[in-house]
């Protein structure tokens, strides 16, 4: 009982270290992000305009989850690590027994009514893992690339797991959280360095050898030819494109944006839900959105920073990579920077797992400011 | 993390430096990336998405109608089902090529079996460039519920994607034959052919209205803020109210018809006019044609003879030729004039009479149409005078009525004044050329006190909402001569039909009639000269002499059954105009009041089927007969006056008995009866008796309401529910 109520002491100094600016950030991007998936869902079929209240609820289930995660100690947290890293796998693996197809990858594990997507909750377990693992093995910063083994392979299984679904997207993710981490908190520059290089040379490896889907090949190819072939693979960022820049200045207005109403926008709210802000909304809109996440990242930099231990460190940065990542990703696609590899949105897309796991992060990202030494 | 060592702290540092370039560079990145799609080339992004959704939209109006002076359509446009293929729909979602071709071969079959369409040909134009395809135009209601039911899903297994079953417009003349040779008619690209449809083909159609509407993905129309828009595009083109009554027209038409098969003449027209404003009530041309089916007859057929056709007119012109004496003061009223006895030689010919007379009275002259009298009297006038009286009364010049292929007939044949010989052929109505319409306006002149009117064949154009944009009203085109001789003819001119003269035939039972008859010799057109057995027989006249209601001008053209027009065109004129006065209510001035023309109501004039009538009109394959006994003249006489009453025959010159005694209010019609009749049938019986079909449904009919016998307004809706025959 004792000590079951440990946890609940700790509410108090999280409450004298509330971080207000992390807040108002997330949670005008939630707000921000809800509006947008109602104007993105708002001409589009019946079933789906319901899309909304369904990612109100998550953001709401999320929301409790991130309060309760933010008034515990972080360092509870180091327990949890390898626990939900097995479930996390275990997940992954039932995905491809039970799992449901969806566009020729089967990502979704239906478990009573709820579908969830467990490459989604891989994300939180790799950050919890790896941060235990950089916190208590070793304790140093000049690691060599032989002691990144262990860190590579604990982020290297889910992910390979991922990609095998096909979800290149998030398995990309995954090691780029994985990157992040190890590259801001576990080695030397130089080390940075060389994996640099032999990151470019993977890349170029999996290119040259064919490891990719059919898709996702011509998903790459398409982006480096933009304008050929509109109306095959490159129809998506197409579009995407289309209405952004459509968005002018100042946008159309809210619910006015004619590319989503009138249905040329695909996956307006799942991968696409930037395009509908920025055609409702213009440059204003979008430079706000960038802001917002810029804000995050650097805020969760500034928590690991200044967090008490190693961990704290190692949790923030790698939330921090989460989002970073995932907006990079996902505006890099829509504003043609980058190829279109389905990476959604952190908050805004529609998406009751991505939406959990994000607002979980954020719980950590607030657990860890409310505890560091300042 | 605090109390680094200084090489920690540094490498911190330099983590926290490549951080913030690398996160500073990426923002910049997106941000730049946005700025450039969204500010710099934000216009072009911008049509590129306005070219995805806006469709340039031609709205054209569904063609106006053509109405007579009592608002009874003579042409409307009705929509017609159509079959439609959208080709991206109909393959959607078959990713090869193959699933493709093989969706097409197999909806071409079933649509072609479905439509009585070749197969191979249908599949042939389905593999063509481009997304939309006409399928069939012009399906019937059967073949329509086939389509609707291919492509339904919940009804078809494997419904065929994209098809589409659209009203398109078809131009309908309810009463066929009637006044065809006024309307003209409507080729299939929806142009106005001749007549009434060519002259006003754009007030018909109306305005196009190019709207830029929005689509979707799917092609669909989308119009978000159009409702305003919408209500301000017409749904129809003007309407163009003709002065013509559909009654005597139909008289008309009926009368001139019968003429022209007795007496086995060439052609005919019969042209009434009212003397007072102008009105042009009935233009009848025979052989005439059916516009619902202008294909199948001749050219020659849909010409309108009473404008373009001109002819000599002979010894009416005699009546226009003592107007100019009497005003001019040059011959008396009493004045006896030297008819020579029947033979008089002028420059190099000689003249006859068919009555041998001495001296005779101007009123004598006209009441036996000499021809020596006249020439005299013309004589005395002069080349100039007589030519200016003729054109003074309309002669020589286009009467402006609004119609392409009109003809100014000819006063001076070979460009210059005439000799004696030309001014006494003249004035008889000899050496120049006449049409029927000005013969009815230069009479109706002499009906009205003198004035010469323009003829009125359209009385107003109204637009999409009712309101009138232009209209036509009684305009005095000169004073073609006094009204106190006119007065005078007028007197004259009813010993004319009064027993001793030329043309008792055109005489009416309790009116007093005048009127002029002429047979004119035509000139051969071999030889030069008149032909000895070809005759242009025609009378022109106005009922009742002393208040004149109607004009009527009637000519038969080369009868070869008889030839004097005292005996062939006066007939037409007399039955026309009893019908006509019964018609129009005009109370006879003497003589047994009848108690049926007293009516106020127009009374049914004969249905076809009348005896000496063929009663059979040719039955085009285009409107096939609804099978039921007397639907053919029902589909063309039920429609006036009265509508359910019996088709029993009638004979002309009699009327069908009111139903019962029962009075029909004016614009008040008898719903037909249409049960059984299939849908085609069916519209065109209710479309005849002057209502609006609403249908429900499609087959054959097996419910209407109201039932058949109520009498309700003109121009309301009869619902009709149609069941597929089982």
């Amino acid at each position: 009982m004792a000590r079951g109520l440990r946890p609940l002491r700790r509410i108090v100094p999280a409450r004298d270290h509330f971080d207000w600016p992390l807040f108002l950030g997330i949670a005008a991007l939630c707000v921000v992000g809800a509006i947008n998936l109602y104007s993105a869902t708002s001409a589009a079929k019946l079933a789906l305009q319901e899309l909304y209240v369904q990612q109100v609820y998550w953001l709401v289930v999320g929301g409790i989850v991130a309060g309760i995660l933010a008034s515990v100690d972080y360092r509870m947290f180091e327990k949890w690590a390898w626990p939900s890293y097995g479930v996390g796998l275990v997940l992954l693996v039932l995905v491809f027994i039970l799992g449901r197809d969806i566009r020729g990858s089967s990502r979704w594990l239906s478990i009573g009514p709820l579908s969830i997507q467990p490459s989604e909750t891989m994300k939180i377990a790799l950050i919890l893992v790896l941060a235990k693992h950089l916190h208590t093995a070793h304790g140093s910063e000049h690691r060599g690339l032989r002691d990144l083994l262990v860190p590579a392979l604990i982020a290297a299984v889910p992910a390979a797991l991922v990609i095998k679904q096909p979800d290149l997207g998030t398995g990309l993710i995954l090691s780029l959280i994985f990157a992040s981490m190890v590259m801001l908190l576990a080695v030397p520059l130089s080390l940075v360095l060389r994996l640099l290089g032999s990151f470019i040379a993977v890349v170029w490896a999996v290119w040259e050898f064919d490891l990719l889907k059919d898709y996702q090949r011509a998903r790459i190819e398409a982006f480096l030819n933009p304008e050929h072939n509109i109306l095959g693979t490159n129809w998506h960022a197409h579009h995407a494109r289309v209405a952004i820049g459509n968005g002018g200045a100042t946008g159309w207005g809210f619910m006015l944006g004619t590319q989503n109403q009138f249905h040329f926008l695909p996956d307006q709210f799942t991968d696409f839900p930037f395009p509908v802000l920025a055609e409702d909304w213009g440059f204003a809109g979008s430079c706000l959105l960038v802001t917002i996440y810029a804000f995050l990242v650097l805020r969760a930099l500034e928590i690991a920073y200044q967090s008490r231990d190693r961990f704290g460190a190692a949790l923030a940065t790698g939330v921090g990579a989460l989002f970073f990542w995932h907006a990079v990703f996902n505006l890099g696609m829509v504003t043609g920077l980058l190829p279109v590899v389905g990476v959604t949105l952190p908050l805004f897309s529609y998406g009751g797992s991505s939406v959990v796991t994000d607002l979980v992060g954020v719980g950590f990202l607030m657990s860890v400011s409310a505890h560091r030494q300042s | 993390m605090k109390n680094l060592d200084p090489a920690r702290a540094k490498w911190m540092r330099a983590r926290g430096i490549i951080l913030g370039v690398l996160l500073g560079g990426l923002v910049l990145n997106v941000v730049g990336r946005a700025w450039e799609m969204q500010i710099q080339q934000g216009k072009a992004w911008l049509e590129v998405a306005e070219k995805q959704r806006q469709r340039k939209l031609h709205v054209e109006p569904r063609r106006g109608r053509i109405v007579d002076r009592n608002d009874r359509s003579l042409a409307l446009t009705v929509d017609v089902p159509s079959v439609s293929l959208d080709l991206h729909d109909l393959v959607a979602g078959a990713s090869t090529p193959e699933a493709q071709t093989i969706r097409v071969h197999d909806a071409a079959t079933r649509l072609a079996a479905a439509l009585a369409l070749d197969p191979v040909e249908l599949e042939r134009r389905m593999s063509q460039k481009g997304r939309f395809l006409w399928v069939k135009h012009r399906v019937s209601g059967e073949e329509a519920e086939a389509v609707r039911h291919l492509g339904n899903a919940r009804e078809e297994a494997n419904p065929i994607r994209g098809l589409g079953v659209d009203g398109e417009g078809r131009r309908y003349y309810p009463n066929r034959e009637l006044a065809s040779t006024i309307l003209g008619f409507v080729s299939p690209d929806g142009q106005g052919r001749e007549g009434i449809e060519l002259f006003f083909d754009q007030d018909l159609r109306g305005r196009v209205e190019e709207l830029s509407s929005l689509r979707d993905r799917a092609g669909r129309l989308v119009f978000t803020d159009g409702t305003a828009d919408r209500a301000r595009i017409e749904t129809e083109g003007e309407t163009i109210e003709l002065a013509i009554d559909q009654s005597i027209q139909f008289m008309a038409e009926q009368e001139i018809k019968a003429a022209v098969r007795n007496h086995e003449a060439k052609s005919g027209t019969v042209v009434v006019v009212d003397p007072a404003n102008g009105d042009v009530l009935a233009m009848a041309s025979y052989p005439n044609f059916n516009p619902n089916d202008y294909g199948s007859f001749e050219p020659e057929a849909r010409r309108n003879r009473a404008i373009a056709d001109r002819f000599e007119p002979g010894s009416v012109m005699k009546v226009f030729t003592f107007a100019g004496a009497f005003a001019a003061g040059v011959v008396q009223p009493g004045e006896l004039v030297n008819c020579e006895h029947g033979r008089f030689r002028i420059g190099g010919a000689t003249i006859h009479d068919t009555h041998l007379n001495d001296a005779m009275t101007p009123k004598e002259i006209l009441t036996k149409s000499s021809n020596i009298g006249s020439l005299k009297v013309g004589l005395r006038l002069g080349a100039e005078r007589l030519h200016d009286v003729l054109r003074g009364f309309g002669f020589g010049e286009p009467t402006g009525i609004p119609l392409g292929g009109e003809t100014a007939g000819v006063l001076h044949p070979r460009g210059r004044t005439w000799v004696d010989l030309e001014t006494a052929n003249a004035s008889f109505g000899q050496g120049i050329s006449v049409t029927s319409l000005q013969l009815a306006m230069g009479f109706a002149a002499l009906a009205n006190g003198g004035k010469l009117l323009e003829p009125i064949l359209v009385r107003r154009i109204v637009d999409g909402h009712g309101q009138t944009i232009r209209e036509w009203n009684r305009h005095v085109r000169r004073d073609a001569t006094p009204p106190h001789v006119a007065r005078m003819l007028s007197e004259m001119l009813v010993s004319v039909t009064e027993p001793g003269g030329t043309a008792v035939e055109a005489a009416i039972d309790g009116y007093r009639v005048a009127g002029k008859t002429a047979t004119a010799q035509k000139v051969d057109p071999h030889t030069g000269h008149y032909s000895a057995d070809r005759f242009s027989a025609s009378f022109a006249g106005y009922v009742p002499a002393e208040n004149p209601r109607i004009v009527i001008a009637v000519t038969l053209d080369e009868p070869l059954l008889g030839h004097f027009g005292g005996e062939l065109a006066a007939p037409v004129f007399r039955r026309v105009a009893e019908q006509s006065l019964r018609y129009l209510g005009v109370v006879p001035a003497r003589g047994p009041a009848r108690l049926d023309a007293q009516l106020t109501p127009p009374a049914p004039p004969p249905a076809t089927g009348a005896p000496g009538i063929d009663a059979k009109p040719p039955v085009p394959p285009a409107m096939p007969n609804s099978g039921a006994p007397g639907a053919p003249t029902r589909a063309d006489g039920a429609n006036i006056g009265l509508v359910g009453a019996d088709d029993g025959p009638a004979v002309p010159g009699d009327l069908a008995e009111l139903p019962q005694g029962r009075p029909l209010v004016v614009n008040e019609v008898v719903v037909p009866e249409t049960t059984g009749l299939p849908a085609r049938d069916a519209i065109r019986v209710v479309l005849g008796a002057g209502l609006l079909p609403r249908l429900f449904g499609s087959g054959r009919l097996v419910r209407q309401e109201p039932a058949a016998g109520v009498s309700i307004p003109r121009g309301g809706t009869v619902k009709l529910v149609l069941e597929p025959p089982s």
